[in-house]
């Protein structure tokens, strides 16, 4: 490497592929039958969803009494998938909407991907209310509609904000990726050959002329929307945290949570894609567009948040002993020392102490390393979710309704299905859609955008 | 306006006498309100002196918070004027003064100081291992030695590659920022908890610290933007910012609007929610009285104005309107402390007289006077930074 | 060839900078109707081409505006004034409950609408049968080349006008572009196709929500809240030997409040030691008119004659105002009435210990009444 050149922006894109070349290598896995590798892995992931989905079944069958659910731990593993699946959602729009307004250019190599797992892992996500609440079919009683019990929802239920919100992240996602994909269409549209891709990707494109009297709105529309998505991805997770914090429940009851989850989700929504992409750029050949410096940006990041919930953790135990609150007091000291204490320090190891190699510049760019670490991320996310909600429940006010929650085998095979839920619309999305945005990926490859000479001009259209 | 030539020589100009002027005047004129004050009443000025000192910590080590932050994240964008960051950072070095009167003052100003107030009540002596003195002031000063130190680090590095034009000093303050970030997190919390939550001492909120570290950063924006703005219109960068630069100064600025709002928000919401009597009595102090329309005045004060009025693209790029948002920024932020510190001195409504304009005008007056007494002898552009032409041709 | 009609001339540029300079030359030279096409937005060019900034922001600030309205009209409507419930306390107006959902709703409505109103009002989307679909220029420009095409339409439009333009930037590959054979009439919003589609549409929409709304909703599994498997009252059970789904309760269950009466056997003892704890007044005494014209006037007849009303379907009871039943203590009275006599049963079940003494007092005022004393006028 050497010293860094300060002076220079560095790439965003590795080398300076011609821009045709980088329509072949996008479009290559769509226009090439999938080959034995991917059918391996799609077996795999649908194997791991039927799982899922045989255990769903029986679960919707005999009852939720198949699940460890218990009094008083009545939020098991559901609501713990749940926060998880929504925390792995917030990097895509984090990567696609807040990196794009702070205009960090090497997002354009990993937006798309990551915009689209995100919608993979809200769906996901939002199954697990409707499985919690055991009747899925009656969920349309959520919506304020005038129903027959000519009753309306409570509005003032975090549970019901979080129909909006999840809702609402979904659609908004969904519209972003779209219009993201609107200029991808046109491009696959005029390199196919084939009559039937032609009509499709003619469809979608909605008949994208590539004007620069239509690119000039959709950057509006682009950085408006960013705009928006950027307090939605804040409100979503905020909306979820509510969902435990507006109670009064020790160790749910505290003002951080809201910031703290945010931070939660984002770095667990980091270290998924950053696990994926590892695969991604192997695969595809696309090391020069989804960088190494990518990665370790990717990885800072994870350290940033991973120390911002660290240091939720450590507010919250200061402010419950400071507090001079008993219960709250106790359920700190429970979580740390009671019966989940292997729960808490598996989070602890895992989210504030293994990120911590990512200081040293060698772990943030070796592969087989930071692949481990983020792992290990994910797992630790998925504790704190374990801890946040099932300590606090298991140690009720009163000791005689103390309870100890085991998840039962059924709820490890409804976990496993949405792993393999997620995992297979990732498969068919890479084999479907371009992975990686042509456009944006063009817009930052060097040499792609007028030398400064000409900017000059660009002042008068500000007016 | 045509890109920056690749060599340029940076000559010079020396900031008008009048700054300096303006500072000692109104510096000499708080200093000599704020002696009568604490002669008429000592609790009263102690509580505006506090204000003062958060105001001034506030834009110190927001200030350095942002200098920080731009190593970090390599951004360009703001490398022009990071001295006029660095300058405001300078306030952090008088900040043991302005604390010395308010450290004097403990005992009117925290409820726990008073041991017969704190022995028979359960809460408060189950605190004392934290809240007394001694350990209070080892904190206090852990947290000015702390800020200070990485504040002559991370400036004798950036002054040095003025002469050295050494690229390695910036790898050196890309480092030194990232340790600087968990000491930052650590000693503004306990700031914050130490000189105002403290204040009603059975209050507490975990989201204490991010509270005011939201203001904190708003604050020395606004005041860096204001400064920026002023000086380039006079010309002293040698080098018109654009519209791209005042862009990037307003939305940043608009986004820590929208970042307290939510963190203000969020804090409210959660103890209204939950109504529990150890956590509400916080804000029903706030609702006493004419307190209330205070607290009603905070939104818009600190949020709905600011926020429509930095809404649009045009207006983040116009240097009249951000010039005006951002002294209202501090305003706000004055507005906000105000609302923080001063319940706990008159419960029942509002205090307010000219010992609430005194204070201001003695920071103020601190503020111009550092401000213009650090750019005598330095350079306003980092000319040795090597993204410094960079950040001159920076388009969005 | 020469036939169709043309839309334009096109012109193919290799590098960012000459497309700029392109678009310079093409808006200095007052074309109007012009278009560049580029794979990706190319910075500068809104300045190059002189345009106007995107007006979208307005659309976006409006319908986020409306969002946050129409949240807090319906939310107001239907937790304020229709259907008020107190829940945790909280006030029906409980504006920062309201909050996350107002935030929510802004912006799923300003998402939507600013992306459609870009998507049908600015391109006027979906349009796939543009002049430059499927021509090799496009092929170019929305891959790796940059694009100029006059458009015909211009005031200053001529063929040989915009060649040499063309020509004069150095670009490649100018050629013409028709419009597609078949010339599309201006398709208008009252074509009769147009128009049974939007009723195909407007039916299937309104038919599919008050189906939702008015049969599935009571369709199983939704009806599963109304028609719950467990027995109601009234009804039979095939649990039970018995075969009434109603239970008795459990032997010896007291209802809530009430005492077990204690001398259930022993008719001298309560005689002896029960002393009415009421005292007759108005009040008293018209609760005990009421529960004695419910529960005693049947047997007893209204005035305590043992006028039967029930024809002789049981015997007649005694007067209550015989010298017996006068003489008797108040506790021997409330006996009877707690714990039956003879053929009487017990009315424990039906009259409170108050309404027992109260109807007691009644009983009496009845026997006063049928015995006055002179004093009594007084």
């Amino acid at each position: 490497m050497g010293v860094i050149d300060y002076t220079q922006e560095a790439p965003a894109i590795e080398g300076r592929p011609p821009l045709r070349e980088i329509d072949d290598l996008i479009s290559k896995p769509l226009e090439s039958k999938p080959d034995k590798k991917y059918y391996i892995a799609l077996a795999i992931t649908t194997s791991m969803l039927g799982i899922g989905g045989i255990a769903l079944a029986a679960s919707l069958y005999w009852g939720t009494g198949l699940w460890g659910n218990n009094n008083p731990v009545g939020w098991g593993l559901p609501i713990v998938n749940f926060v998880f699946w929504v925390g792995i959602g917030h990097a895509g729009t984090l990567i696609s909407a807040i990196l794009f307004l702070l205009r960090q250019r090497w997002r354009n190599g990993i937006a798309r991907f990551a915009e689209g797992m995100t919608i993979f892992a809200v769906m996901t996500a939002g199954l697990f209310p409707l499985i919690h609440v055991g009747r899925p079919w009656l969920a349309g009683y959520l919506l304020p509609y005038p129903n027959q019990h000519s009753l309306w929802v409570n509005f003032t239920s975090p549970l019901l904000w979080d129909v909006f919100a999840v809702t609402t992240y979904l659609t908004v996602s969904f519209i972003f990726w779209y219009v993201g994909l609107i200029p991808d269409f046109a491009t696959l549209r005029d390199r196919t050959t084939n009559k039937i891709k032609k009509v499709i990707y003619s469809v979608t494109s909605l008949g994208w002329r590539n004007s620069n009297r239509h690119w000039q709105h959709y950057e509006m529309v682009y950085l408006i929307l960013a705009g928006f998505a950027t307090p939605l991805v804040l409100s979503v997770h905020t909306i979820v945290s509510f969902d435990f914090a507006i109670s009064i429940m020790p160790g749910w009851h505290t003002t951080i949570f809201p910031p703290y989850f945010v931070a939660g989700a984002v770095f667990s929504g980091f270290a998924m894609v950053q696990n994926v992409l590892i695969f991604i750029r192997k695969i595809f050949n696309y090391e020069h567009i989804i960088t190494m410096d990518t990665l370790d940006k990717m990885n800072k990041i994870m350290l940033l948040t991973g120390m911002m919930v660290g240091y939720a953790y450590a507010m919250e135990f200061f402010i419950a002993w400071y507090s001079g609150v008993q219960p709250e007091q106790f359920a700190f000291i429970n979580r740390a020392f009671g019966p989940y204490a292997w729960a808490y320090w598996i989070m602890v190891s895992c989210n504030v102490l293994f990120p911590q190699l990512f200081w040293i510049k060698k772990v943030r760019r070796n592969i087989p390393i930071m692949f481990v670490v983020a792992v290990l991320i994910n797992v630790g996310m998925w504790f704190e979710r374990f801890v946040i909600t099932v300590t606090s429940l298991s140690r009720d006010y009163l000791p005689s309704s103390w309870a100890y929650y085991t998840p039962t085998i059924t709820d490890g095979a409804i976990l496993l299905g949405s792993f393999g839920l997620f995992f297979t619309m990732l498969l068919l999305f890479t084999k479907t859609l371009p992975v990686v945005s042509i456009a944006e990926v063009k817009a930052v490859v060097d040499g792609s955008q007028p030398s400064h000479g000409h900017e000059a001009s660009s002042e008068g259209g500000g007016k | 306006m045509s890109a920056v030539e690749s060599n340029f020589e940076y000559v010079k100009k020396d900031l008008p006498a009048s700054w300096n002027k303006l500072g000692l005047l109104l510096t000499g004129i708080g200093l000599l309100l704020v002696v009568v004050a604490f002669f008429v009443d000592h609790t009263r000025a102690a509580f505006n002196n506090l204000i003062m000192l958060m105001f001034l910590s506030s834009i110190g080590v927001g200030a350095l918070f942002i200098i920080a932050l731009e190593y970090l994240a390599g951004a360009v964008w703001s490398t022009p004027y990071r001295r006029i960051m660095e300058f405001l950072a300078a306030t952090l070095l008088i900040l043991p003064l302005v604390a010395l009167p308010v450290y004097m003052n403990l005992h009117d100003l925290f409820h726990w100081t008073h041991e017969e107030a704190v022995q028979g009540d359960y809460i408060l002596e189950a605190k004392t291992p934290y809240l007394n003195i001694p350990f209070f002031t080892i904190r206090v000063a852990a947290f000015f030695a702390v800020w200070i130190i990485f504040f002559f680090l991370l400036i004798r590095n950036s002054k040095k590659q003025d002469e050295s034009k050494d690229q390695s000093l910036t790898t050196k303050n890309i480092r030194l920022s990232a340790i600087f970030m968990p000491f930052f997190a650590i000693t503004l919390t306990f700031a914050s908890i130490d000189w105002m939550m403290s204040l009603e001492p059975h209050w507490f909120s975990t989201i204490f610290g991010v509270y005011y570290f939201s203001g904190t950063v708003l604050a020395a924006l606004a005041a860096g933007t204001y400064a920026i703005i002023v000086l380039n219109e006079k010309g002293y960068f040698q080098f018109k910012l654009v519209k791209d630069h005042f862009y990037s100064l307003g939305a940043l600025m608009f986004a820590f609007i929208n970042f307290w709002a939510y963190i203000a928000f969020s804090q409210f919401m959660l103890i209204w929610y939950a109504n529990l009597p150890e956590e509400t009595f916080w804000y029903l102090n706030k609702w006493e009285g004419s307190w209330m329309f205070v607290s009603i005045g905070l939104i818009f004060v600190h949020f709905v104005i600011p926020y429509f009025g930095l809404l649009s693209q045009p207006s983040k790029m116009n240097p009249k309107n951000l010039k005006f948002m951002s002294l209202w920024i501090l305003f706000a932020h004055f507005y906000d402390l105000y609302w923080l510190i001063m319940p706990t001195y008159s419960a029942d409504g509002i205090a307010f007289g000219w010992m609430e304009l005194a204070f201001p005008i003695a920071g103020l007056g601190l503020l111009i006077l550092i401000f213009s007494m650090r750019a005598k002898n330095q350079n306003l552009l980092p000319i040795g930074d090597p993204k410094l032409k960079r950040g001159l041709n920076f388009r969005l | 060839m020469n036939d169709k009609i043309l839309y334009g001339y096109t012109g193919i540029f290799d590098t960012p900078d000459e497309i700029i300079n392109a678009a310079e030359k093409v808006s200095d030279a007052g074309y109007k109707k012009y278009d560049i096409n580029t794979p990706y937005p190319v910075h500068g060019m809104d300045g190059a081409m002189k345009l106007p900034p995107s007006k979208l922001g307005y659309a976006a600030l409006v319908f986020g505006l409306t969002g946050t309205f129409a949240a807090l009209a319906i939310m107001y409507f239907m937790s304020v004034l229709d259907y008020p419930i107190v829940i945790g306390g909280k006030p029906f107006f409980a504006f920062p409950a309201f909050v996350p959902i107002m935030f929510e709703v802004t912006v799923l409505s300003a998402s939507i609408a600013t992306v459609v109103t870009m998507i049908a009002f600015f391109f006027k989307f979906p349009n796939i049968s543009h002049p430059l679909h499927g021509t090799n220029y496009m092929k170019k420009v929305s891959s790796d080349k940059y694009g100029v095409c006059l458009q015909s339409e211009d005031e200053k439009f001529t063929e040989d006008g915009a060649k040499e333009l063309l020509a004069s930037l150095n670009a490649k590959d100018i050629t013409p572009i028709y419009f597609p054979d078949e010339v599309h009439e201006k398709q208008t919003v009252f074509e009769p196709k147009f128009i049974s589609l939007l009723l195909f549409v407007a039916i299937i929409t309104s038919g599919g929500t008050y189906f939702a709304l008015n049969k599935l909703m009571f369709m199983l599994p939704f009806n599963w809240m109304m028609y719950q498997e467990k027995t109601v009252p009234q009804e039979s059970s095939t649990i039970f030997a018995d075969g009434f789904g109603m239970r008795p309760p459990v032997e010896g269950t007291i209802s809530r409040g009430n005492m077990p009466y204690q001398f259930k056997d022993q008719p001298e003892l309560a005689a002896m030691l029960l002393k009415n704890p009421l005292v007759p007044d108005e009040q008293t005494l018209a609760t005990g008119k009421e529960k004695y014209d419910i529960y005693c006037s049947p047997c007893h007849g209204y005035f305590g004659e043992g006028d039967s009303r029930l024809r002789g379907q049981y015997p007649n009871p005694p007067s209550l105002h015989s010298e017996k039943s006068r003489t008797s203590s108040d506790g021997s009275i409330y006996h009877v009435i707690s714990a039956g006599q003879n053929i009487m049963p017990s009315y424990s079940t039906q009259l409170t210990r108050q309404e027992r003494w109260a109807t007691v007092l009644y009983v009496r005022a009845l026997q006063r009444s049928f015995n006055a004393k002179e004093s009594d006028l007084e």
